[in-house]
């Protein structure tokens, strides 16, 4: 049995400790860990997308990064887009409107790279939107209504920017770096 | 007829919702099965084997079963030696003396943890005789070609299968005399064809937990498209009494007709029977990539005769479909692929078969419209030839031949309702037809017909003290929005609601609402049939309590906004929740589908072996692309994508709409990208790398169109909707490609290398300028 190694890193917002194996994955530690079960599994090797989760505010591939990689980082997942209160994020309100899901398995990585996207570029064209979620394969939708959501949550964004539904930054910048 | 809607026309039916699911989901709280956590559950892992061909002729799992962790292992030794109870009896649940694919399964492991039993299948020892495979239909069908069943002539079958040698599925509809119109055509043209394999690409690879019950019962945890079947076919495998075993569906990530048949609930079930503790199985991509009811790869021959004046006389056609190593499934491709290639032509001539055949590869399945894109895509390709060969422009010349009202189909059931030609006309105004198109460029159109498929459902209906509405229905919610989009409006149509504010159960077997399950398109045709026929009762009863509560007249009480009140007077009314309560709580009712009957056939002398030739409230779909081709590579680019569909009524168009642009993208992958790739050993391309589905940035516009022409047969007129926009999509990109290199493309997916060498040909052949004439090309 592999040494376990102790880390610190946010979760949505809350510091959390855990002992990972050195190579389990970030989405293994999310999953099985954390029981953060929003977060999918399609391939397990980067291609699908279904694992985004946002690491210092930048979607990764969970299932690529090492969970000791995690170390002292932000994570943000899809259940850190609901407010305390519960109330739905714009990103996640806008995907309900447009009916921009069907099975559902590939939407938690598409809103947090959404969420991303929209905080790089508020007002993001058709071109921008494309490029942004290119990782994220949807096999039910045709992506046209996926589209749609992301521009409606870009308006919604953009004519209240701040809306307390949108995850704060657990802390300053200072604390992310590493050992 | 069509039902008619109760309180003078629709409120709810046609008008657009969220899915009931979408915010569980867009929260990340919708459960699939990999999500659910069994304390103390055992990990299982298959082995399976590495060869497309062998015979085993030992398995020992001595060593395996005494390594640390292992509770279990399951394999042809120590389950039920009967086969899997299909068409033919030609399977079995692990591989026994053969083996027959790269990826079979040979044995099943329970540890405590999932490297535990891996370590365990490498402790497995298998001594497999590796023979020749079969790997294509050519070697298949060769004179002396060795048999992927040596024992073929010993498997039972189904009455009118055909099974001999390396062919397992024959069918064949003949009607007129296609030699003699052939010989006597102003023209012949003949067309081939040749289909890849792909995968539904469904994204949550399957998985299942099973726990076997201190009563000897099972329970499984499962994500499948037909739960109740699924639960049969398994209690009857493993001689369980039906009563005993539970399948709990969850949330399903996609299926596509991929999640049909048991997959890993049979390894996590046979394990779990053996354990005292819940086995879990979860797929990886690599592993679902080798478990895959693919698509069928094939081919196709089509020869047309056509008179001077543009009116189609003969078709001959000829599909031959790989089935894989195991075809008890797989016929229902060849059986379609008959319906569709002569649809919807008034051809008086024809003789149309398909041949399936057995080949060392994973088993062929029914994936979203078996067979459809295929055979639509060979046979409107084919029908622009034929359109180019009389110079007659490709709408016009599919309207010349069209079905109309009355017209029957090749064996020969009149048909009504009959929409082609309207979907034709709205995706060729849609895409804007008969405009100039630039250089490179092209549009192609390509339409079809399908059919609507009315399973057995059960569904119960019921309003609570709460002023709640649930529906149990046993139709499992794949993705589609069927049972999360139809069947709440069907509910809040007649009670009086919002579709939001009714509670929707999965299915769960210990419900006893039987539903046959999601596949031929037939969710909300016979799901919504058992709802509507609940929903009507337990309206009905209400205003039944209504009519004492308010002392009013039974025609006076309007049933709106979750209350019954009087015409006129809405301050005097009591709210559902009201009623309920009045009524001792609950009001409820059951409903089931009807009986429905198939259409009748005038010629059913034209069939041969064709058990699928009577379409049930049929539908037509058409669909027109405008595609951009890069001359220097052959890369294509699909600018915009129009489906026009008849829905019969559109009951759920938010997710009708869905279904369209899905439909649009998957055949795009079908037309130009996805390709199953076998090697000696084997699928190359099990991972999401290297087998190409469309992306968002691979995604053209998308213009659905919802056609209304109701059915007679369906609940509120509705047709089947999940599978005709898959099939037309693809078609009309090949056309596409056709017009804008002047080379019809025959060989799918086209590939740039593919379109490439086309363009080449073009450019060699100046004959094929002779075919085509200048100005109808410059049009398109």
């Amino acid at each position: 049995m592999p040494k376990r190694v102790p880390i610190r890193i946010c979760v949505n917002g809350q510091p959390r400790e855990a002992f990972v194996e050195p190579a389990a994955s970030l989405l293994e530690l999310v999953r099985g860990t954390f029981g953060l079960t929003g977060t999918k599994e399609g391939c397990g090797t980067g291609y699908c997308g279904a694992c985004t989760v946002l690491l210092d505010g930048q979607p990764v591939n969970a299932c690529l990064v090492f969970a000791v990689d995690a170390d002292h980082r932000d994570v943000l997942t899809v259940e850190g887009l609901t407010t305390h209160e519960g109330g739905l994020h714009p990103v996640q309100d806008a995907f309900v409107a447009c009916g921009a899901l069907q099975c559902g398995f590939c939407t938690p990585g598409m809103l947090v790279s959404t969420v991303a996207l929209l905080r790089r570029v508020p007002y993001p064209s058709e071109a921008d939107i494309r490029a942004a979620l290119a990782g994220h394969l949807c096999r039910c939708t045709g992506y046209r209504s996926i589209v749609r959501a992301v521009t409606r949550a870009a308006a919604a964004l953009a004519a209240n920017p701040e809306n307390p539904a949108l995850p704060q930054p657990a802390r300053p910048r200072g604390m992310r770096s590493r050992a | 007829m069509p039902e008619a809607i109760p309180s003078g026309g629709r409120s709810v039916v046609g008008t657009r919702h969220p899915r009931s699911d979408a915010v569980a989901k867009v929260r990340g709280e919708a459960a699939y099965v990999a999500d659910l956590t069994f304390p103390g559950a055992l990990e299982a892992a298959v082995l399976r084997s590495p060869h497309p061909f062998a015979r085993i002729k030992r398995i020992d799992v001595s060593r395996a079963a005494s390594l640390p962790g292992v509770a279990a292992i399951a394999y042809a030794g120590n389950t039920p030696a009967i086969p899997l109870d299909f068409a033919i009896k030609d399977q079995y649940l692990f591989a026994r003396t053969y083996a027959r694919y790269a990826g079979e399964p040979v044995a099943a492991v329970a540890a405590h943890t999932k490297r535990q039993a891996e370590a365990a299948l490498a402790a497995i020892d298998v001594d497999y005789e590796v023979l020749t495979p079969v790997l294509s239909i050519d070697e298949a069908l060769a004179p002396g070609a060795p048999l992927v069943h040596p024992q073929w002539r010993t498997y039972e079958r189904s009455a009118g299968r055909v099974l001999r040698g390396n062919v397992c599925g024959y069918n064949r509809i003949r009607r007129g005399n296609v030699e003699r119109a052939l010989k006597r055509a102003w023209a012949v043209v003949e067309s081939r064809f040749t289909f890849s394999a792909g995968i539904p690409g469904y994204l949550e690879p399957r998985a299942a937990v099973a726990r076997r019950e201190p009563d000897g019962g099972l329970t499984v945890w499962c994500g499948s498209q037909s739960p109740y079947s699924n639960r049969e076919e398994l209690a009857a495998f493993f001689n369980l009494p039906l009563d005993k075993v539970r399948f709990v569906n969850q949330f399903v990530g996609g299926a596509f007709g991929g999640k049909i048949l048991l997959a890993a609930e049979w390894y996590a079930a046979a394990l779990a029977l053996q354990c005292d503790r819940p086995v879990r199985l979860v797929f990886s991509r690599h592993e679902d990539g080798l478990h895959v009811f693919a698509r069928h790869g094939g081919r196709a021959l089509i020869r047309s005769g056509v008179a001077q004046d543009g009116g189609l006389t003969a078709m001959q056609a000829s599909f031959v479909f790989d089935g894989g190593a195991y075809s008890g499934y797989g016929n229902g491709a060849a059986l379609i692929a008959t319906m569709l290639v002569s649809a919807p032509y008034r051809i008086p001539n024809l003789d149309l078969e398909a041949t399936l055949v057995y080949t060392n590869k994973q088993i062929a399945g029914p994936v979203r419209a078996p067979g459809g894109p295929q055979a639509t895509f060979a046979k409107e390709v084919h029908i622009d030839e034929v359109a180019a060969r009389v110079g007659c422009d490709p709408v016009t010349f599919r309207l010349r031949n069209m079905w109309d009202e009355e017209d029957e189909s090749p064996a020969g059931q009149r048909l009504r309702g009959v929409s082609a030609k309207r979907v034709l006309q709205a995706a060729a105004d849609a895409i804007g037809w008969g405009t100039p198109c630039r250089p490179n460029r092209g549009r192609g159109i390509a339409c079809s017909w399908w059919f609507s498929s009315c399973g057995r459902s059960e569904a119960r209906v019921e309003v609570r003290a709460d002023g709640s509405v649930h529906v149990t229905s046993g139709n499992p919610e794949v993705g589609t929005g069927a049972a999360t989009g139809s069947l709440p409006i069907i509910v809040a149509e007649h009670l009086g609601t919002s579709p939001g504010s009714v509670f929707l159960h999965l299915a769960d077997t210990a419900d006893a609402a039987y539903d046959s399950g999601v596949g031929g398109s037939a969710s909300t045709f016979s799901a919504g049939w058992a709802v509507l026929a609940a929903a009507r009762d337990v309206r009905e009863q209400l205003l039944s309590v209504a009519e004492h509560a308010l002392e009013a007249r039974r025609d006076d009480i309007v049933i709106g906004e979750g209350r019954l009140f009087v015409r006129g007077s809405p301050e005097h009314g009591i709210s559902l929740g009201e009623a309920a309560a009045l009524a001792g709580g609950v009001v409820c009712a059951t409903g089931a589908t009807p009986q429905i009957d198939d259409p009748s056939l005038e010629h059913p002398a034209r069939l041969e072996h064709h058990e699928f030739a009577a379409w049930l409230a049929p539908s037509f779909t058409a669909s027109a692309a405008e595609v951009q081709v890069d001359p220097e590579t052959g890369r294509v680019t699909v600018e915009r994508i129009v489906t026009a569909q008849d829905v019969g009524t559109a009951i759920d168009p938010a997710g009708i709409e869905g279904q369209i642009e899905g439909g649009a993208v998957q055949a795009l992958g079908f037309a130009l990208s996805e390709e199953l790739q076998f090697g000696p050993h084997g699928i190359m391309n099990t991972g999401l790398g290297d087998y190409l589905m469309p992306t968002i940035a691979d995604a053209p516009d998308i213009q659905p169109i919802i056609i209304e022409s109701p059915s007679h047969e369906g609940p509120l007129g509705a047709k089947g909707v999940g599978e005709p926009p898959v099939t037309t999509p693809g078609a009309a990109i090949g056309n596409a490609v056709y017009h804008a290199t002047g080379n019809p493309p025959h060989d799918v997916p086209l590939t740039p290398e593919r379109v490439w060498r086309g363009l080449a040909q073009s450019r060699a052949d100046t004959t094929s300028a002779a075919e085509f004439p200048h100005e109808t090309a410059k049009t398109r």
